[in-house]
């Protein structure tokens, strides 16, 4: 169908960025790192076409719903905010730098979505809710913002790591400044952490809808209550002395993590009520 | 020191405990953690479902840590409890001291607090102080926010402010979840859960609660008047409904057709569509017609069992297709005549006609199968939900608040300088989200500089 073709051309597109940026980070060429955002601009505009054709083509199948509602739509979703989000940072910090450490995360996540059954399946009718929309939508959002934070965390360490012992030059000479990266990582949560506190919410109306218990302890739900307070953590961290910087930036990954195992560890290794993988 | 005195000390050690931040910290990622482990261990499962994976002493071990029902056990209530005491506590210790300071601003800019700041800017205007004062107020509130003006030993001082609420965002969050917590609590003590299965054509009044043994009465009766369920072409339900009716008092007081993500809701108790199923075997209906084709009579067929026509034989049915050949639903039967013997013939539902092949005295035509079903319904009654969405509510907007306002605080100071020219200092502080407010102070220190004395 022409929107997973769509999708395998955003897949390359992301492939093509991410060694772009790369390359330009080790090669210190800021034309490679140009080269990357103007393919992730053309990754953003495919992947944006994709989603609308799809959720089209739904239609015409007599489907008709809102493409976020299997675990490879929940996939393309997330790496297409992930871009936008990238794109929204790189704009606004005037630095390419962050690219070859998020647009891999995005390619990643459209490889794995690659080897997930793409096509437009019927829902099941307790997934068919505007509650369950608006669940998804907010945590992948969320999500992206986090991934957004942990590879900006990794960046952080990797510098502060140079800095103390007194080393420049380097691949983390074109970083920007610790106080800078430590600020994106701190930024990047604030944005995350009501996406996700909306997400968990709707999730917990939708349950409320469908059964009548808005929280049953099922382990998808225990991993988003646990993603959400490694984050109120790192919230509070970062107010408290001795625990800026290092100790936030490891929260973040931390965070990345077991969002990471909320989304695809609970599915693959536990069992829920989810439908995302469940098979 | 005294008995009062080391009392008093160990008190104050016992507060800092409960308002530290630390504290805070330590508490969330233990909650975290320990939340992982009712992940793996399946909850709640019956005894011999644990035996298949545990050995009889693990099992005996995780009980005593009531690891099979741990998000209810003492020991999580209790981390539960300890972090409401300490936001409670934090909260207590904290909201007084900022509630004082929102309420009484310090409104005049001193060269202690000047240092403080980060943005400060100076210049000089010619002409009176107090005419410069009125005519900086007014700019002050067009380009910012309505400023108060203060005179101090002939020294004028304007203040600013807009977002004071941004510093009660971080307490709407922490209220938030206490009223999520109290939310949950009221649930748990005064309403329930329960299921029901009703059979079509049934009523049911006391319900079974979740879990537990006990059972409760609705005060009135629910009954499934019919059940649909409708499938998409790959064998996928596609949507199952119940007509339902409440009846009270021997009157039909309410009447809904329910679907799952719609539910029933009667005084306060909520119905889900949750599950179906078949209720006893299916039924296959034949009518009975005499041969010059008027209908006699109509008989229904379970399996196994044998139905009388009388003046006729006995019949009954031994498969069933779904599509028989291409033609649709059919019905394979065995008729009994006496004397006669048994006779074995497909009934087509789409050829009411077929059976008068057999050029008897009677035909018989297949009408269809029934298949009665019972819906299973989720049952729910929680007086605290509401309080449950507003705490959500209050949550999302405390977040935002915390997050994306700011307390943006403008001084301007006025004295009359050596020169007889008036001496300005303006100067302003943000308690987050510094880069914006640095860009909006020098708009309005542009705008202010600007201003011509009329
Ligand atoms: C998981 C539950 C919690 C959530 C979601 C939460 C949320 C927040 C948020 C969003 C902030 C603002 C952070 C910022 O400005 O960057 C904050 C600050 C704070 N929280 Fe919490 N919090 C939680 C638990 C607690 C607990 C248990 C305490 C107990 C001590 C606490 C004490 C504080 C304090 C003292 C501040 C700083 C307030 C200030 O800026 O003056 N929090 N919290």
């Amino acid at each position: 169908m022409l929107n997973v073709r769509l999708f395998d051309i955003t897949t390359l597109l992301f492939g093509v960025a991410s060694v772009n940026y790369v390359a330009a980070l080790y090669g210190k060429k800021e034309t490679w790192a140009r080269i990357g955002t103007w393919i992730c601009i053309a990754a953003a505009v495919v992947s944006t076409a994709a989603l609308g054709v799809r959720w089209a083509e739904s239609y015409k199948m007599g489907i008709g719903r809102i493409p976020v509602t299997n675990l490879y739509e929940s996939l393309v979703f997330f790496a297409w905010s992930v871009n936008l989000f990238y794109l929204l940072v790189e704009w606004k910090y005037r630095t390419r730098a962050f690219g070859a450490f998020v647009i891999p995360i995005a390619f990643g996540t459209m490889l794995f979505a690659f080897t997930n059954e793409s096509s437009i399946q019927p829902l099941v009718p307790a997934l068919q809710s505007y509650w369950l929309h608006a669940h998804v939508i907010t945590c992948f959002v969320g999500y992206a913002a986090f991934a957004v934070s942990a590879g900006v965390a990794v960046m952080f360490l990797m510098k502060a790591k140079r800095e103390e012992r007194k080393m420049t030059g380097g691949v983390v000479g074109v970083f920007p400044p610790t106080k800078v990266l430590d600020d994106l990582v701190y930024k990047a949560i604030i944005w995350g952490f009501p996406f996700l506190t909306a997400g968990i919410i709707t999730g917990a109306a939708w349950a409320n809808y469908a059964w009548g218990t808005y929280w049953s302890w099922d382990p998808k739900e225990t991993w988003s209550l646990i993603v959400w307070l490694v984050y109120a953590a790192f919230l509070h961290a970062r107010i408290t002395r001795g625990w800026h910087g290092r100790r936030a930036a490891i929260l973040s990954i931390v965070g990345f993590l077991a969002t990471l195992f909320c989304y695809l560890g609970v599915n693959l290794v536990l069992s829920g009520l989810h439908s995302y993988g469940g098979a | 020191m005294t008995e009062e005195k080391r009392f008093e000390s160990a008190m104050d050690r016992v507060w800092k405990f409960f308002t530290s931040l630390k504290l805070a910290i330590t508490i969330i990622i233990i909650l975290a953690s320990a939340s992982i482990i009712g992940t793996i261990i399946e909850q709640n499962q019956p005894l011999e479902k644990y035996r298949q994976f545990y050995s009889d002493g693990t099992i005996r071990l995780f009980d005593a840590l009531n690891l099979f029902d741990m998000y209810h056990s003492w020991w999580f209530l209790l981390l539960l409890v300890l972090f409401t005491v300490n936001l409670s506590c934090c909260t207590i210790d904290r909201l007084p001291r900022v509630v004082k300071v929102v309420r009484n601003p310090k409104t005049t800019l001193d060269g202690n607090l000047e240092k403080t700041l980060g943005h400060v800017d100076r210049w000089k205007k010619k002409g009176d102080l107090l005419k410069v004062a009125e005519t900086y107020q007014a700019a002050l509130g067009k380009a910012f926010s309505k400023p108060r003006l203060t005179e101090n030993s002939g020294t004028f001082h304007l203040y600013a402010e807009k977002g004071v609420i941004s510093r009660f965002g971080v307490y709407i969050t922490h209220l938030s979840i206490i009223i999520i917590f109290i939310g949950a609590i009221v649930g748990n003590v005064l309403g329930f859960k329960g299921f029901a299965n009703i059979v079509e054509g049934r009523s049911v009044q006391t319900i079974p609660t979740r879990g537990g043994t006990n059972h409760v009465d609705l005060g009135f009766s629910v009954r499934c008047n019919k059940f649909w369920v409708d499938f998409y072409p790959s064998g996928q339900p596609k949507e199952y409904a119940s007509d339902l009716s409440i009846i009270e008092n021997g009157r039909e007081v309410l009447r809904k057709k329910i679907v799952v993500n719609d539910p029933l809701q009667y005084k306060g108790i909520w119905f889900y569509q949750s599950s179906y199923g078949p209720a006893g075997a299916a039924s296959a209906t034949i009518a009975v017609n005499s041969s010059e084709g008027g209908r006699l009579s109509t008989v229904s067929l379970s399996p196994g069992q044998k139905a009388d026509i009388p003046a006729y034989g006995k019949i009954s049915a031994v498969d069933y297709r779904e599509n028989f050949q291409g033609l649709g639903p059919a019905l394979l039967v065995v008729l009994e005549q006496p004397g006669k013997p048994h006779t074995e013939f497909w009934l087509l539902k789409a050829y009411p006609d077929f059976d008068r092949q057999r050029r008897d005295t009677r035909y018989l035509s297949f009408a269809g199968v029934d298949q009665i079903f019972f819906t299973g319904l989720q049952v729910a009654k929680d007086p605290g939900v509401n309080v449950v969405w507003v705490g959500c509510t209050l949550m999302v907007v405390g977040i935002i608040i915390a997050f994306f306002m700011s307390h943006q605080r403008l001084w301007i100071r006025l004295s009359r300088g050596s020169d007889g020219r008036v001496e300005v200092v303006l100067a302003g502080s943000a308690n987050r989200n510094r880069l914006a407010f640095e860009k909006r102070f020098e708009k309005i220190q542009a705008d202010i500089r600007a201003v011509e004395i009329g």
